[in-house]
């Protein structure tokens, strides 16, 4: 089974991931913050119970993890793979994960709420990843009693998640509204109608390899369905900007500066994970422009995620930056 | 001083970065530093903005001493933290939370899915949002028999939820 950078969306190759969170909490139960240890591994045992080896058809088999005992490149590496987040990973005390094979699905579990499910998949594909995110639901709420309000819908530990719970995410390639620089007012459009746009690795983060998020923000009252379908309204205006401003542009520099960019990649001794970033952008908007034919379309995802520094670490052990920008540079010369 | 980055405007923000005991100096403009990561002034947190709205209902009113029964949580923690304690806090502290909920989401109330358990509770407000719809539709229509065997049954449900 393929990976979320695996998939590459043939229609909209923009399109590089779609995600969906569903934040979700036990009645009765503190939530993490004010939860003692003891309390914290006797919940961590009753998800163990209830997920461990459930099978779901189209992403396997879903296993539990006890993420006090990853080591830390492995937790990291997640977090380049979008499986876990960024403070998740730096949480200390009981936590744990339960995870599909294909990693399609991952729900972490005593994050800022009890349950954080979030299935991701590649391409433009928010319902099918929200039809999954419901069947894995309707597990959690037979075998748990999950805290509900009918008037403010599923309690989360941040007010600003009441309602729904969901956070809608699809990750978007807009390297030339980038260059450009209408991405800012492009941001301040859609903060208000209730959306927004971030960088790759979500809440705070700078954007890398042109790669940005757009996700709803309101929850509460608006159904999950509505909150879909005006998320992929709004990012098919976003693509289609893009496009435009593809085809506005010098068809001579953009080819010179997509080869240019495959030269660095094909040659280079050392690269950093900044300048790889960088290049990788300028080669995927070669693919998807159709300049460089004889490259395979998922290659630039897999090699933008297989070679940041946690995952390198993680299949070739701890090593010094420096090492790193040498393996980096002679993983990427084999594959291009 | 101009920012050493961009050379356009004037550098405001001046940093000093100690690496293996060299040290370094750099001065940015606002938009340089805020692209580099480094601002002169650190953001409003989400945390700070959140203990601010809940904060108010303590101030505006008598001090609450009661305790969340489930997780321990008073309403000044929470103000403080701009984070819930517990989803029972929901219910102990509603009346406290109500209005800074209502100014972070507008007066709405929820209208996604429900879980599981929660479908045999709800179709009480359910069947009175159906039936208050028929009804007008039979007021208009001018079926006035139908329309009072509706409102009876609108009052029945009404005051079951009261009592409940």
């Amino acid at each position: 089974m393929l990976n979320w950078y695996e998939n590459v969306d043939t229609l909209n190759p923009l399109a590089v991931s779609s995600r969906i969170r569903l934040a979700r909490n036990i009645k009765g139960v503190p939530f993490p913050k004010r939860m003692n240890n003891t309390q914290k591994e006797e919940t961590l045992e009753s998800f163990k119970k209830l997920l461990d080896g459930v099978k779901l058809g189209n992403v396997g088999t879903l296993k539990y993890i006890n993420m006090e005992t990853v080591p830390e490149e492995e937790l990291f590496a997640m977090v380049e793979r979008h499986i876990i987040s960024p403070d998740f990973a730096k949480k200390q005390g009981p936590k744990g994960i339960v995870i599909s094979e294909n990693e399609a699905v991952s729900i972490m579990l005593l994050e800022e709420d009890h349950i954080r499910l979030q299935v991701l998949q590649g391409g433009f594909k928010l319902n099918e990843a929200y039809e999954i995110a419901k069947k894995i639901e309707a597990i959690l709420s037979e075998g748990l009693t999950l805290a509900f309000d009918s008037q403010l819908g599923y309690l989360t530990e941040c007010p600003t998640n009441l309602g729904t719970g969901l956070r809608a995410s699809l990750m978007l390639h807009l390297p030339i509204l980038e260059g450009s620089g209408s991405l800012a007012t492009i941001a301040e459009s859609v903060s208000k109608i209730g959306l927004t746009v971030r960088g790759m690795y979500g809440e705070g983060s700078r954007s890398q390899a042109a790669l940005y998020q757009l996700s709803n923000q309101v929850t509460l009252g608006i159904s999950e369905q509505a909150a879909i379908d005006n998320l992929s309204a709004i990012a098919n205006q976003i693509v289609q900007k893009e496009l435009a401003a593809r085809e506005s542009l010098d068809k001579k520099s953009l080819e010179d500066s997509v080869y240019r960019a495959l030269g660095t990649l094909r040659y280079a001794r050392l690269l950093t994970s900044a300048e790889m970033m960088n290049l990788i952008s300028s080669v995927k908007l070669g693919v998807e422009m159709g300049i460089l034919e004889d490259i395979d379309p998922i290659l630039p995802m897999k090699l933008l995620i297989e070679t940041q520094s946690f995952s390198l670490q993680k299949a070739n052990g701890r090593m010094t930056p420096a090492d790193r920008d040498v393996l980096r540079a002679s993983i990427i010369r084999e594959r291009l | 001083m101009m920012c050493e980055n961009c050379g356009k405007n004037p550098a405001t923000t001046h940093l000093k970065t100690v690496v293996n005991g060299v040290v370094h100096e750099n001065h940015l403009c606002s938009y340089c530093a805020a692209n580099s990561g480094y601002s002169n002034i650190g953001g409003l947190s989400l945390t700070n903005m959140l203990a601010s709205m809940f904060g108010e209902s303590i101030s505006s009113g008598k001090p609450i001493s009661k305790r969340c029964e489930c997780c321990g949580a008073s309403f000044s923690d929470i103000a403080q933290s701009g984070r819930v304690g517990c989803s029972e806090c929901y219910t102990t502290f509603r009346n406290e939370l109500l209005p800074s909920l209502s100014r972070l989401h507008g007066k709405a109330n929820h209208i996604g899915s429900t879980p599981k358990e929660e479908k045999g509770e709800e179709t009480s407000a359910e069947k009175i949002k159906k039936l208050k719809v028929l009804l007008s539709n039979a007021v208009k229509a001018e079926e006035f028999e139908e329309a009072a065997k509706l409102r009876d049954e609108i009052r029945a449900l009404e005051g079951e939820e009261n009592n409940a």
